[in-house]
C-alpha cells in the first residue's frame, strides 16, 4: 500500500507544479482571451532571479519572494506592452501567439547569456530529510509546493471576488465592451492581469526551484505540460486547472510504475486529445457559443 | 548564434595573430557551448585552445600556426550538420575536433568522411562513432575518448564482479547517448550471466524520478546502474534520497559532470564511474602543468575544472593531430589520416603518452587499461582505488 501512497503524494507534488503555472494561462485567457506561451520562460527568469537574490546576495529565501513577485509583475508588464497589446489593437487573430512564444525565446537566450547554460541548485528553505505520511517519504518541500500554490490560488480568487480592481478585472473578462463603456480602463486591466500571470509563474518558480533544478532551459518542458493541464481543466476554471493538474501528476507517475517509464508522457496527452475532442472547453470549462 | 560565432572566431584569430607564418592551418572545433552538455563543451574548448595556445607560442606546425575555428552545435543534431558543411565548404578545415553528444557525431561524420577530412572525436562515446562507415574503404573518423564498449564492461565488472551486485537496474535517459550506453551495458552484464531486473528511462528535463526509482526498488535492485548526463543524474540521486533508498549509483563517465556534482550535493557522494582523468591528486607532472596552466587561464568556480575529462583529452586531441600534420608534412586529408594510423614518434599527452594510438584497422586511442576508476567525494572526483592514484614515474 506504501507504494500507491508513494505514487499519489508525488503525483500530487509534480501536478500541482504544472496546476500552478497553468494558473497564470487562465488569468490572461479570462480579460483578453489571448495566453502568454513564455509562461514557462517567466518561471524560469522567476527562479533565476530568486536564485541571484539567495546565491549572490544572501538574502533570506522568505524575504527574497516579494522581491521575484515584484520581478515578475514587471516582466509580464513587459509582454503585454511588447508582445500583445499592438496584436489586440490591430485585432490581430493570432499576432500574439508569436509575440510571445518569441518574447520567450528571447528571454531565454537572455538568460542563457547571463546565467549560463548549466542546471544550477537551488539552495532548498527547508530540510530535504523526507518525512514519512502514511507509508509515503515526502520532503518538506513538496508540501510547500502544495500548500504554496493553493495559498496563491486563493489569494487571487479572492482579490477578484472581494475588492473593486478585482471586480473590474472580472468585468472585463465578462464583457471588455461593456466594461470599457462603464469607465473601467480595460486595456490596463489587461497590462495587470499579464502582470498578475507572470507573477504567479515567478513565483512558482521560486516555489519548484529546490526541487527541479534551476536553469535557462527549465521553462520549456514545464511550459508545455502546463499548457496541456490548461487545456485539460479548462481555460475558464480555477477548479479545473488544479482539478487538471492533479489529474496529469498522477497519470504520469501511475503510467511510469505501473506500465512503463518510457509511455511516461502518453496517457497525458492522450487525455488531451480526448478533452479536445470531446469537451473542447475542458472538463471544467464553460462552454461558450461564438458568433461567426 | 551569429554574433556569438563571430565573436568566437575574432577571438580565436586574435589569440594566435603573433608572429609571422607561412601558412593558416584551419581546425575545426564542434561542440556544445551552450545547453545541458555545455560544461563538458566548454571545457573541451577550452583544453583544445590551452593546447593549439602552446603549439604556436613554440613555433607552430611545420612552421604553420593552427587557427581553430570554433562552433557551437548546442547539442542538436541537425546544428551539428550544418556547422560541418560550413566548416568543410566555407571554412575548408583541414580536420575537426570535438563533438560531446554521440547523436550529434553521428549525424555530422557522414560529411567528413565524404569530403576526406579526418574528425578527432575527443569526448563523445557512442560505440558507434568509429565503426559508422565499415564499408568505406578509408575511416576518417578518429577518437581519443573512452568509449561505451570499454565504459560498460568497466561498471559491469565494478558492480558484479568487484562488489557482488546482482540484482542491478539500469536508468537510461531517452537520448542516442543513453539507449545507446543501455545496450552496451546489457550486453556487458551477459557476460556475467546478469539480466537487469529494471531497466527504466526518462527523458530530459524531466522533474520527478519517483516512478522509475519505486520499480527498481521494488524489483529489488541493488545498485543503480546510469547512462544520462548531469541534471537528471543529479535528479536521480535526490529522488533516491528522498525515497530514503541507499544503495550505490555506478554509472558512464558523465557522472563526474559538474552539473550532477553540484546539484546532488552530499547525494551524490559514492557515485562511481570510469575516468581517463581526474583533476586531483596529479599522476604525472605533465598532468600537473596542465592543470595549473587551465586553471590560470581559464579560472573555473572553485577552482574545479567543469569537465577535467573534456579537458584533458580535448588537449591531447590537438597534439595528435599536430602530430599528424607535422608527419604528413601536408594538410591533405588522406596524407593526415595515413600518418594518423602511422604515427612514429609518441605523443605525450596529459591523459597518457600515445604510442602508435591508431591503426588501420582501429581508430580509438584510449584501451580499457588507460581508464580508471573515479568516485565521488564531497564535491570532486576521487580515484576508487589508491594504487591509481601514486604518482607514475613518467
Amino acid at each position: 500500500m506504501d507504494m500507491l501512497a508513494q505514487i499519489l503524494s508525488s503525483g500530487i507534488a509534480v501536478g500541482m507544479i504544472y496546476a500552478v503555472i497553468a494558473f497564470g494561462f487562465q488569468l490572461t485567457f479570462a480579460t483578453s482571451g489571448t495566453l502568454n506561451f513564455g509562461q514557462g520562460e517567466a518561471l524560469m527568469l522567476g527562479a533565476l532571479v530568486g536564485l541571484t537574490c539567495v546565491d549572490m546576495l544572501g538574502m533570506n529565501y522568505w524575504l527574497m519572494i516579494p522581491i521575484v513577485c515584484l520581478f515578475g509583475m514587471v516582466q509580464g508588464g513587459f509582454v503585454e506592452l511588447i508582445g500583445v497589446r499592438p496584436a489586440i489593437k490591430i485585432k490581430s487573430e493570432f499576432g500574439w501567439i508569436m509575440s510571445t512564444i518569441a518574447l520567450g525565446i528571447i528571454f531565454k537566450n537572455v538568460a542563457e547569456n547571463i546565467w549560463g547554460r548549466d542546471a544550477l541548485p537551488f539552495p532548498s528553505p527547508l530540510p530535504m530529510e523526507p518525512m514519512e505520511f502514511l507509508g509515503a517519504n515526502i520532503l518538506p518541500m513538496e508540501i510547500l509546493v502544495v500548500v504554496g500554490a493553493l495559498v496563491m490560488m486563493l489569494l487571487v480568487e479572492f482579490f477578484n471576488r472581494k475588492t473593486i480592481y478585482g471586480k473590474a478585472v472580472v468585468a472585463t473578462a465578462n464583457d471588455r465592451d461593456a466594461a470599457g463603456l462603464m469607465g473601467i480602463n480595460t486595456s490596463l486591466v489587461i497590462t495587470f492581469s499579464y502582470a498578475l500571470s507572470s507573477l504567479t509563474a515567478a513565483f512558482a518558480g521560486v516555489l519548484i526551484a529546490p526541487l527541479t533544478l534551476t536553469g535557462a532551459a527549465m521553462g520549456g518542458a514545464l511550459g508545455l505540460k502546463a499548457f496541456a493541464v490548461a487545456i485539460i481543466g479548462g481555460l475558464s476554471s480555477g477548479m479545473g486547472i488544479i482539478v487538471g493538474g492533479l489529474i496529469l501528476g498522477i497519470v504520469e507517475t501511475a503510467t511510469g510504475f505501473y506500465i512503463s517509464t518510457g509511455y511516461k508522457d502518453v496517457p497525458g496527452l492522450i487525455l488531451l486529445l480526448l478533452v479536445l475532442a470531446y469537451k473542447p472547453s475542458g472538463l471544467f470549462g464553460k462552454s461558450a457559443i461564438k458568433k461567426v | 548564434m551569429n554574433i556569438r560565432r563571430h565573436i568566437f572566431a575574432v577571438a580565436a584569430a586574435a589569440m594566435f595573430t603573433t608572429g609571422a607564418y607561412a601558412a593558416d592551418i584551419k581546425l575545426g572545433v564542434s561542440g556544445p557551448f551552450t545547453g545541458g552538455s555545455a560544461s563538458m563543451g566548454v571545457s573541451m574548448r577550452d583544453g583544445v585552445r590551452l593546447a593549439a595556445k602552446e603549439i604556436n607560442a613554440a613555433g607552430g606546425v611545420n612552421g604553420n600556426k593552427l587557427v581553430l575555428v570554433e562552433r557551437d552545435d548546442e547539442a542538436k543534431n541537425e546544428r551539428g550538420v550544418q556547422i560541418a558543411q560550413e566548416l568543410i565548404n566555407n571554412e575548408k578545415v583541414v580536420a575537426t575536433l570535438g563533438f560531446i553528444n554521440t547523436g550529434v557525431a553521428l549525424a555530422s561524420q557522414r560529411f567528413y568522411q565524404d569530403a576526406k577530412i579526418p574528425v578527432m572525436n575527443n569526448v563523445a562515446t557512442g560505440t558507434l562513432i568509429t565503426k559508422q562507415f565499415p564499408n568505406a574503404p578509408e575511416n576518417y573518423v578518429f577518437r581519443n575518448a573512452a568509449p561505451d564498449v570499454i565504459q560498460a564492461p568497466m561498471i559491469a565488472k565494478e558492480a558484479v564482479e568487484k562488489r557482488g551486485l546482482k540484482k542491478v537496474a539500469i536508468l537510461a535517459d531517452s537520448t542516442n547517448y543513453g539507449q545507446l550506453g543501455r545496450e552496451d551495458l546489457e550486453k556487458a552484464l551477459k557476460g556475467y550471466g546478469v539480466t537487469p531486473v529494471a531497466t527504466e528511462k526518462f527523458n530530459i528535463g524531466d522533474v520527478d524520478m519517483t516512478s522509475q526509482l519505486l520499480k527498481a526498488k521494488n524489483a529489488g535492485a541493488d545498485v543503480i546502474l546510469t547512462y544520462a548526463i548531469g541534471p537528471e543524474l543529479a535528479q536521480i540521486a535526490n529522488g533516491m534520497a528522498k525515497l530514503g533508498w541507499k544503495k550505490p549509483i555506478i554509472g558512464s563517465w558523465t557522472l563526474s559532470m559538474a552539473s550532477f556534482i553540484d546539484t546532488a550535493g552530499k547525494n551524490g557522494n559514492g557515485a562511481t564511474m570510469p575516468e581517463t582523468f581526474i583533476q586531483q591528486p596529479a599522476t604525472t607532472p605533465k598532468r600537473k602543468v596542465f592543470v595549473d596552466t587551465y586553471l590560470k587561464e581559464f579560472k573555473p568556480k572553485n577552482g574545479i575544472i567543469a569537465s577535467p575529462v573534456s579537458a584533458a583529452q580535448g588537449y591531447d586531441s590537438v597534439y595528435l593531430l599536430a602530430a599528424a600534420i607535422k608527419q604528413a608534412n601536408s594538410t591533405e586529408g588522406p596524407k593526415i589520416l595515413a600518418a594518423l594510423q602511422d604515427l612514429k614518434t609518441p605523443v605525450d599527452g596529459v591523459v597518457m603518452t600515445y604510442n602508435k594510438p591508431f591503426s588501420a584497422a582501429d581508430h580509438e586511442a584510449i584501451r580499457a587499461k588507460d581508464v580508471v576508476m573515479g568516485v565521488v567525494e564531497n564535491g570532486k572526483v576521487e580515484f576508487l582505488n589508491a594504487e591509481d592514484a601514486i604518482v607514475k614515474k613518467k
